[in-house]
């Protein structure tokens, strides 16, 4: 909503200055967005005449004024064609900034001397459009700043209004705010009604078929207008609050709605078949075509404006072509109405189609202010225009809407305040905004009762009341206190702890966090190989998405996260690591939400370490990525994993990537990308990704710690080369060396592989190291030989191994 | 014999003085003190002295030998010492080349400041609620006051699975779930991710809120005030202005906006606070009795406040940064610099 200083002026009386005005509407709950000061700094522009205008001798284009100021004439080339020899014009002096940074400078334009400049009223900042520059009433003084002399300085405040304040889009309403904060009264506009001969009753009816969506309305009609152009103070007073001037009866229409906050229409009287008015509901699918041009579909929940015959008006939302107001209009039947909100919202959103009139139904508008608003437009109608008003408004209104009266507790409101206030406060407060109040005698709360007026819909409970009391005192009198309450021990639930313990370590194992959109296009699933028949291809579409590329809620966090690598591929960032923990949404048949549940995607690619002068160059590869799998799952203590080359991932490379399980529980997979995969998001590298289940992980995590004694006697270790076929897996040959009972074996590890020179073909060399330690004494080297005599024999037994 | 025997330590103290390694050291240890060295020599010679005599040379040789041990021993302490400095000052490394680097990890700016937010109200007593992204319209609009065709569903541009299944617009259905399985006293906050269907420089589809509330009898406004200008002091500083003002939200009432001092100009008026010197941060309000109606809280006796505020916004200005894209772009360049 828009208000202008001087406009709120007129009808309350106060004495704040722009800033203190501004601030005070903010506290109140009347957020100012913007301030503009019309004409600030631009005194400079002043009233002069042309007492010279005559063709540029070098531009056809051009004039070359003489302009008096009062004081001095000075020489000033001006490029419009609407100005000749004794006009008054805005003259911008040397040294005068315009609006938009313009700087106006002695020059010569094809070399004739200008010093200033004729200013348009787009240049002042006074309007949006400008035929040439602007011609000043005639009996302004020259060498006066033209703002004052017009009577346009002025601030302009842009209120962000929250959707239970409707009262407060008028400039009635905002002045009554004011009107509260400095104790002033508020005075509305009383119009004067002249009456001719007609009686409007007996040319025109109204009829409402529909009450419950139109429980009010009333017209009065208007004859023998001129439509016109409006004068100057309504054009901008009508361009004040962001509109565009019409003609004179438009312009009144808008600029009461603006002042009083009530929505009207003007049809053209003879355009109206039967001239009268039907008030119903829309047959289902009639065709009607808006004031906008466009054709509406409309159905039989809209609510209509009928002349005799059709529909002559969307009411609340828009009128029709079939009634516009024309210039050769010389009757006006004029509609003030109050519409249900909801059935008005429902055409609007439907449709598409938000208009000032739909806005202000939609929050609910004052019924009270019906009759107002309709002698206010019709007495500036019959001033501006020309016109004579017929006798009586026909006003129908079957049911009247009764104020609500409501009770609100001195106690109730400091209890939830947490300040001190009694009722002879809360009686002060609410009167000062228009409500009626009255002291509740024979209650020891301090009770007040309240008739709330109908141009505040938002005040239906105590709890509303409590909030105006509040918003007038100030929130910032209100102390500021520590809640008491009940101690309980709120730990952070384990999964959460868990969750964070993930993304602490793949920070700690050098990791980047990267949080991507939930969404993306479905094709992404292609680009990793899914196939046709993939659960992750089921998925949650959005209904209204901004974009194909955000249509589909993620199933998998893998096309985002290589993405992510792509652009920072591109952006030269050549050693990446990356992870992405976020949720991703497989729907469930039969349920109305989806699944959710956390993944963690990682990618490396590029150099195993940084690059640096003592740093290995050599890439990283699938080892790197599982051994950040390995210290995850160690710190989250689930052991017993096992890794298999068995797997339905089709974005991996197949000889190079694996699965991890947990007894039968998949955790998730890792490998190098497969060659296509890393065409298809252009990495023009290897990369390794991992993606695992987090929900397992979550699961099976966290497991109890058990400390084991340590041993005060030595270790001895004992070192083994094993010739094995190259098919052997490591994993096997752990198996066959754990399922040996070896007393006081503490660790083995493999420390080499080796095939090549020196190896048979088919051969691959493995050496393990074993350490041996008891609990309660020094191990013989005969206990030791005998002991580690097992695995040598297992080793044989099993895969044939030859020792090196 | 007893000029031998000071004629010897003469000597030897000479020779273990000139030597300059250890092993010229041991050889002239030897030649004095050895088995076969000088001194054992005169010893041996005592025979010959008279009984009067040998006690007396005896006790001299003794003291000669111990005199001479510490003087060996002392050089033997001095040349180490000498090759150790040697040897150090010849190994001598660039100490300013750059150290041996493992790759570096990070948590996203968003993830740190939600955890730090989640942690100062853990310090005041509230725990941590989770609900899901995905979510039907009646906890994130319905219980929440915002029926259809109210005009505060506008507020919010929606993205709808179906007619009664949103993304959730806001972190405040999570309020609704732990109402409804937790009889009060609740304090609880909920982060977590919510979409709008807007996007431009200042918005984007998808962000980060984090919800606040806390249910219990007789919770005031002030307390909500007091709760709140807590947590601004302890995340922005001390001394940082706090403001509440009147807003609107269908579930609280009365709601209040709050502003802190604009942390970049310090409240004298900048582009980041629009010239007002002030930052919209957090909405906030008392519960309002139609929510507790919808969870089965009776309002008569409980009362309770709730916050909500954009992670993305309180990092903007915690690290200065001035586009809300960068979040979402996951460029190394910015994910570093936290």
């Amino acid at each position: 909503m828009k208000v202008t200083l001087n406009w709120l002026k007129e009808y309350v009386d106060f004495d704040l200055d722009a800033d203190e005005l501004s601030h005070r509407l903010t506290m109140a709950g009347l957020e100012v967005d913007a301030m503009e000061r019309l004409g600030e700094g631009l005194d400079s522009v002043i009233v002069a005449r042309l007492a010279d205008v005559r063709q540029h001798p070098d531009a056809d284009r051009l004039t070359v004024c003489e302009v008096e100021t009062g004081s001095v004439t000075v020489q000033v080339v001006c490029g419009a064609q609407n100005h000749k020899t004794g006009d008054l014009v805005a003259l911008a002096q040397v040294g005068t900034l315009l609006p938009g940074d313009f700087k106006i400078k002695k020059s010569k334009i094809r070399g004739q001397e200008s010093c200033g400049m004729l200013c348009s009223i787009k240049e002042l900042g006074l309007g949006d459009e400008s035929d040439g520059i602007m011609i000043l009433p005639e009996d302004l003084p020259l060498g006066q700043p033209v703002f004052s002399a017009l009577g346009l300085k002025d601030i302009f405040y842009e209120i962000g209004l929250t959707p239970n304040r409707p009262d407060c889009l008028s400039v009635v309403g905002v002045a009554r705010e004011v009107s509260a904060m400095v104790a002033a009264d508020l005075h509305l506009p009383e119009p004067v009604i002249a009456e001719n001969d007609s009686i409007a009753a007996e040319k025109t009816s109204v009829v409402i078929e529909d009450p419950d969506h139109c429980p009010r309305y009333a017209a009065r009609l208007i004859e023998n207008v001129k439509i016109g152009p409006s004068p100057d103070w309504l054009i901008r007073r009508v361009e004040a609050v962001g509109m565009r001037s019409i003609n004179n009866v438009v312009d009144i229409t808008n600029f009461v709605m603006m002042e009083l906050g009530q929505p009207l229409h003007a049809f053209d009287f003879n355009l109206l078949r039967e001239n009268r008015i039907v008030v119903r509901r829309a047959g289902e699918g009639d065709k009607f075509t808006t004031l906008d041009g466009q054709e509406r579909i409309l159905r039989n929940s809209d609510l209509v404006i009928c002349d005799g015959v059709g529909p002559v008006a969307l009411a609340g939302v828009m009128g029709g072509l079939n009634s516009e107001v024309q210039d050769n209009t010389t009757d006006i039947l004029l509609e003030s109405a109050y519409f249900n909100p909801v059935t008005i919202r429902r055409t609007s959103k439907r449709l598409g189609l938000h208009t000032e009139s739909s806005h202000r139904f939609e929050r609910g508008t004052d019924v009270d202010m019906v009759p107002l608003a309709l002698d206010r437009a019709a007495a500036l109608i019959a001033e501006l225009a020309e016109g004579t008003i017929a006798q009586g408004a026909v006003d129908v209104y079957p049911v009247e809407i009764e104020r609500r009266v409501l009770t609100i507790s001195a106690a109730m409101t400091s209890q939830v305040l947490g300040l001190k206030v009694d009722a002879d406060d809360i009686h002060r407060k609410l009167t000062s905004i228009g409500l009626k109040c009255e002291h509740l005698v024979g209650r020891s709360d301090g009770a007040v009762s309240v008739t709330v007026p109908n141009f505040r819909p938002d005040l239906e409970r105590e709890i509303d009341m409590i909030e105006e009391v509040a918003r007038l005192v100030g929130y910032d009198h209100i102390p500021v206190t520590m809640p008491l309450s009940t101690l309980a021990c709120q730990q952070l639930p384990a999964h959460l702890t868990l969750e964070r313990k993930v993304r602490n370590l793949m920070a700690r194992l050098g990791f980047a966090e990267v949080i991507n959109y939930s969404f993306f296009n479905a094709d992404c699933l292609d680009k990793i190989r899914l196939t046709e028949n993939d659960e992750r291809r089921q998925n949650v579409q959005i209904l209204n998405p901004l974009t194909e590329e955000q249509s589909v809620m993620r199933t998998t966090l893998v096309p985002s996260v290589l993405e992510t690598t792509a652009r920072n591929l591109a952006y030269r960032s050549e050693d990446l690591s990356l992870f992405e923990l976020r949720p991703v949404f497989q729907p469930v048949h039969g349920s109305e939400l989806p699944i959710e549940s956390l993944r963690l995607t990682a990618v490396l690619c590029g150099r195993r370490e940084p690059l640096g002068w003592a740093q290995t160059d050599a890439a990283a590869d699938f080892y790197d990525m599982k051994g950040v799998v390995e210290a995850l799952l160690a710190d989250l203590r689930i052991t017993d994993l096992t890794w298999t080359s068995e797997h339905d991932e089709e974005f991996y490379h197949p000889g190079k990537s694996c699965a991890l399980y947990k007894d039968d529980c998949l955790l998730g997979t890792l490998g190098e990308l497969h060659p296509e995969v890393i065409f298809n998001f252009d990495l023009g590298t290897s990369a390794i990704v991992c993606d695992l289940n987090v929900e397992a992980l979550l699961e099976l995590g966290g497991g109890k710690v058990q400390f084991k004694a340590l041993s005060r006697y030595p270790d001895i270790q004992r070192d083994s080369a094993f010739l094995v076929d190259t098919e052997v897996t490591a994993q096997e040959v752990f198996e066959v060396l754990g399922r040996v009972k070896v007393k006081d074996l503490e660790s083995i590890e493999l420390f080499d592989v080796y095939e090549g020179k020196g190896v048979p073909e088919g051969k691959k060399s493995l050496a393990i190291r074993a350490c041996y330690r008891a609990l309660d004494r020094t191990l013989t080297d005969e206990q030791i030989q005998n002991l580690h005599g097992k695995l040598v024999n297992a080793m044989q037994k099993e895969f044939g191994a030859e020792l090196r | 014999m007893k000029e031998k025997l000071n004629a010897i330590e003469l000597a030897a103290a000479e020779a273990a003085a000139t030597v300059t390694t250890e092993a010229e050291l041991q050889q002239v240890r030897a030649r004095y003190l050895g088995k076969k060295g000088e001194i054992t020599a005169v010893m041996k010679g005592m025979g010959q002295l008279s009984p009067e005599e040998r006690p007396k040379v005896g006790a001299l040789a003794n003291e000669v030998k111990d005199r001479l041990e510490e003087v060996f021993s002392d050089r033997l302490q001095s040349l180490r010492t000498e090759l150790m400095q040697q040897k150090l000052t010849g190994e001598r490394i660039d100490v300013t080349l750059p150290g041996r680097r493992g790759r570096m990890g990070y948590r996203h700016p968003i993830t740190q400041v939600t955890e730090e937010i989640v942690e100062i109200f853990a310090a005041l007593g509230f725990g941590v609620a989770e609900g899901p992204e995905i979510e039907k319209d009646f906890y994130n609009f319905e219980a929440l006051n915002i029926p259809k065709d109210h005009p505060a569903r506008d507020m919010q541009d929606t993205f709808y699975i179906s007619e009664d299944v949103v993304l959730r617009t806001h972190t405040s259905p999570v309020q609704i779930r732990t109402m409804l399985n937790h009889a009060p006293p609740v304090r609880v906050v909920a982060p977590g991710t919510v979409y709008r269907r807007d996007s431009d420089l200042t918005h984007s589809p998808m962000f980060h809120q984090i919800e606040g509330f806390l249910v219990d009898r007789q919770v005031s406004f002030g307390d909500l005030k007091g709760i709140l200008t807590t947590f601004v002091n302890e995340f922005f500083g001390e001394g940082i202005d706090v403001r509440f003002r009147p807003s609107f939200f269908p579930f609280t009432e009365p709601s209040a906006e709050v502003d802190i001092q604009c942390v970049i100009c310090g409240g004298d008026g900048c582009r980041v606070c629009s010239q007002t010197g002030w930052l919209e941060i957090l909405g906030s309000g008392m519960i309002d009795p139609e929510v507790f109606k919808s969870v089965n809280y009776d309002p008569e006796i409980y009362s309770g406040f709730a916050f909500g505020m954009g992670i993305e916004r309180i990092a903007m200005l915690k690290y200065g940064v001035n586009d809300l894209r960068l979040f979402f772009e996951n460029d190394m360049r910015f994910l570093k610099q936290f």
